[in-house]
């Protein structure tokens, strides 16, 4: 049985495997990726709501802003760690650290 | 003659506006400075001429001119302390007036010939405006108190003038030593002023005779001794400092290390003379104090000691300056004996005819650039001017009829002798005072001869006596200062004793201005000095009737018939022993009849104390300073460094040490470590928490933002 409950555990799954990327790789591509998952677990959120709660198109629409958001992001996340690279010669995280000390 | 301070005041000051400016041009303008201070002393002698003149015309025996102000004043409510200056000039005043600036003058112009390939030229004549300032400072002053002031301001100046070559070891020690000995005076002198403050409650002079006068010395004492003696003592003890008295002389000659002009002028002529001059101000003081016995035989000592000492010198210097000393003896002789007229008259001709045996001791060594006695002889033909003027004066002290030193000396001692012949304790004075008489006339004449006369003794120095360089102002000064050693300028006669008169009696004008101390005003003292010494000065009967020949004196016409008589007699022996003197060293020393040698090699101890001038030095030194100051002073080094150091000081350093380790651990331990330090070690440790949490990591604020988002959500839910 497909209910609202169903979508919602996908999603808060997605989510939390979003955040645990975000914190959890060095990578700052796999980080993009994670932000990617997390936009995708509220997208998910808003069309399960949309499609249970009330049958107009607002969720519909609200994700595919999310979705162009989200191509938008990645493409200025992706030019800020091409930048990166060729400043360090690294994709570390911990590489992006300089504002300390 | 309508005088006030400020047209009295220029005598002063101008020598003194004189020291000031010559004390900024001296350097640069040298020649400028000598013509300020010689024009300005000669404005003064000006000044001090018609004063005089005054004096002399519009003459009575009290009159003065008594100017004062208020210096300072400190009284609260009823107690009273106001000390007065001013000035005070009396017939006396007057007379010393002109002779001070008259000398001064003289000298400043012989300096000028003197001094002037000195290369300290300038610097002489600094010193001489400010002396001659506080010379006269001193005969103005209406009190005890100023008369301190100058009196001090002329020891300073005779003390840079002693020491004026100060690069000669002997010129620094000898203006110590007469500093020093004047001291010892002069503290008497202070304690004299302040005993009389005590009483008087004023130290002006008109005062104290007034105090004298009403008897407020009656029934007073100080250590047991009667005040009036105290103070009388302590007083003639600043005489006797000043004026080289026994046992106080030891200074007077050392003091000619200083230039020759200098010698005139301070210890000759003026300064030494302000001694006697204060004794004769305080004259009742020291009769109501019964003192004048010892005055006179301290005087008497000096005189007739210091003879002595001059028969062996061979320094010419050292031999004029042994002659001050016994002249300033026969005058405090004159003060002892009651003859204050007299005193007081040899003063002023003994400043003259001294002066000038200086100037021409100065001529002859600034000649010859030699000062000692046995290597000159023949000068005569090469200093001829210098000669007729030493001789004069040599006339004059030796007491020859017709000159200045005759009138004065003869009447110090004619009185001595009246004082013999009335009261066994002058007897020593009078007989002290004729063999010093005599011993003035021999040594002053062997001076002579050894300078002047004979072959020369030494040709190198004769043939380089170069007197064709004294010019007007080397030779001036002699012969005016000699003109006025002839006695009728201060007698009015030949012989002073009246009988010939050249203007007739009414111009003897000494003895008509010069009186002791009226009796009218000073009526206790009048009745005392009657029972004490019923002999008194004669003189004065004879040609002022009014003045101290009344009753109150208690002396009859025939008593002063008496007294003349005796000094009719002293003044023939005087006479007599004069030219006494005068025989036996031109036997002596032109003649060579008899051979000088045979006295110094028969008496030789007393030859021997005479050159050691009676071991006054060796006793002062070795038993006084080394004997008695040296232990004293080792006494006080002693509980200075053993007990005052060691306890005192050393204590209190210990206090401060500890004081010191207390304060440092406290500072060490709780300022510095725990709030200094503490202030860093707290901002260390937030600095720390700061930097762990502020990492830098994107993550981990990530993480935190997730909890702290969670939590808020969390909150909420709840």
């Amino acid at each position: 049985m497909i209910n609202l409950g169903s979508y919602l555990i996908i999603s808060f799954a997605l989510f939390i495997c979003g955040i645990l990327v975000m914190v959890a790789r060095k990578n700052i591509i796999a980080i993009l990726l994670g932000i990617e998952l997390i936009l995708n677990a509220s997208a998910l959120n808003f069309v399960a709501y949309t499609k249970f709660m009330n049958n107009n198109l607002d969720g519909h629409i609200m994700s595919l802003f999310i979705i162009v958001t989200a191509a938008a992001e990645a493409a200025v996340g992706l030019g800020i760690v091409i930048r990166f690279f060729q400043l360090r010669e690294s994709i570390h995280i911990d590489d992006a650290a300089t504002l300390q000390n | 003659m309508d005088y006030t301070l400020s047209t009295v005041a220029p005598v002063v000051l101008l020598p003194f506006f004189a020291f000031v400016i010559n004390a900024f041009i001296v350097k640069k303008f040298t020649k400028l400075a000598v013509a300020v201070s010689t024009g300005a002393i000669f404005v003064s002698f000006l000044y001090a001429l018609r004063i005089f003149l005054d004096f002399l015309n519009v003459y009575s025996v009290g009159y003065n001119i008594h100017k004062t102000f208020t210096w300072f004043d400190l009284s609260t409510g009823s107690s009273i302390f106001k000390v007065n200056m001013g000035i005070y000039i009396d017939n006396m005043t007057s007379v010393m007036l002109l002779m001070v600036t008259g000398a001064a003058t003289i000298i400043h112009i012989f300096s000028t010939w003197y001094m002037h390939d000195d290369p300290r030229f300038g610097r002489f004549f600094v010193y001489l405006s400010l002396f001659t300032s506080a010379m006269l400072g001193l005969v103005l002053s209406d009190n005890l108190l100023s008369v301190f002031i100058f009196w001090e301001l002329m020891g300073f100046c005779s003390y840079s003038l002693i020491g004026f070559y100060y690069e000669k070891e002997g010129a620094g020690n000898a203006s110590l030593k007469a500093f020093m000995t004047t001291r010892v005076g002069d503290v008497f002198f202070l304690l004299g002023i302040l005993a009389l403050w005590s009483v008087v409650g004023n130290v002006s002079f008109v005062d104290i005779y007034n105090a004298i006068g009403a008897g407020k010395f009656n029934n007073l004492y100080a250590l047991g001794i009667p005040l009036a003696t105290f103070a009388g003592f302590s007083i003639f003890m600043g005489t006797m400092g000043k004026s080289a008295q026994v046992p106080l002389q030891v200074w007077l000659p050392d003091a000619m290390w200083g230039p020759t002009p200098c010698s005139a002028l301070i210890h000759a002529a003026t300064m030494v003379a302000a001694g006697v001059y204060l004794s004769l101000r305080m004259y009742p003081l020291m009769e109501l104090g019964h003192l004048l016995p010892f005055i006179a035989i301290i005087g008497a000592i000096t005189a007739f000691g210091a003879a002595t000492i001059a028969l062996v010198q061979t320094d010419i210097k050292a031999v004029l300056a042994y002659s001050t000393i016994s002249q300033l003896g026969y005058m405090v002789i004159g003060i002892g004996v009651g003859s204050y007229n007299a005193s007081f008259m040899h003063l002023i001709t003994h400043a003259v005819f001294k002066a000038c045996l200086f100037l021409s001791a100065g001529s002859v060594i600034h000649s010859i650039h030699c000062q000692e006695m046995p290597q000159m002889g023949g000068l005569r033909k090469k200093l001829p001017y210098t000669f007729f003027a030493m001789l004069l004066c040599c006339f004059a002290i030796a007491g020859v009829p017709f000159f200045s030193g005759f009138v004065s000396k003869d009447r110090i001692l004619g009185d001595a002798l009246v004082m013999a012949l009335a009261h066994p304790v002058y007897i020593p004075v009078a007989l002290l005072g004729f063999a010093g008489a005599f011993l003035t006339a021999f040594y002053m004449f062997r001076m002579l001869f050894l300078t002047f006369f004979g072959e020369p003794r030494d040709h190198h120095i004769y043939e380089h006596a170069h007197h064709e360089h004294l010019g007007w102002n080397s030779n001036i000064p002699l012969l005016i200062l000699s003109v006025f050693t002839l006695g009728l300028f201060y007698s009015g006669s030949f012989t002073g004793q009246g009988e010939v008169n050249l203007f007739g009696t009414k111009n003897e004008w000494f003895s008509t201005l010069i009186h002791r101390p009226d009796s009218n005003s000073l009526h206790h003292f009048a009745e005392y000095k009657s029972e004490e010494f019923g002999l008194v000065d004669t003189r004065d009967k004879v040609e002022l009737p009014r003045a101290h020949f009344d009753e109150s004196h208690g002396m009859s016409e025939k008593e002063a018939h008496h007294v003349h008589q005796i000094h009719k007699a002293g003044a023939l022996a005087s006479i007599f022993i004069a030219f006494m003197g005068i025989f036996l060293a031109y036997s002596m020393y032109v003649k060579r009849s008899i051979y000088p040698g045979w006295w110094t090699s028969t008496f030789s101890g007393w030859t021997r104390a005479l050159k050691n001038k009676y071991y006054f030095d060796d006793l002062y030194v070795k038993k006084i300073i080394q004997g008695l100051l040296l232990p004293f002073n080792n006494l006080l080094a002693w509980f200075d460094m053993g007990i005052y150091d060691k306890y005192a000081v050393d204590g209190w350093e210990a206090v401060n040490r500890f004081a010191f380790n207390v304060s440092r651990w406290f500072d060490n331990n709780i300022i510095d470590s725990g709030m200094v330090d503490g202030t860093g070690a707290s901002v260390n440790l937030m600095n720390a928490i700061l930097r762990w949490i502020q990492s830098g990591k994107i993550q981990l604020y990530f993480v935190v933002l997730i909890v702290v988002l969670a939590s808020y959500i969390w909150t909420i839910h709840i």
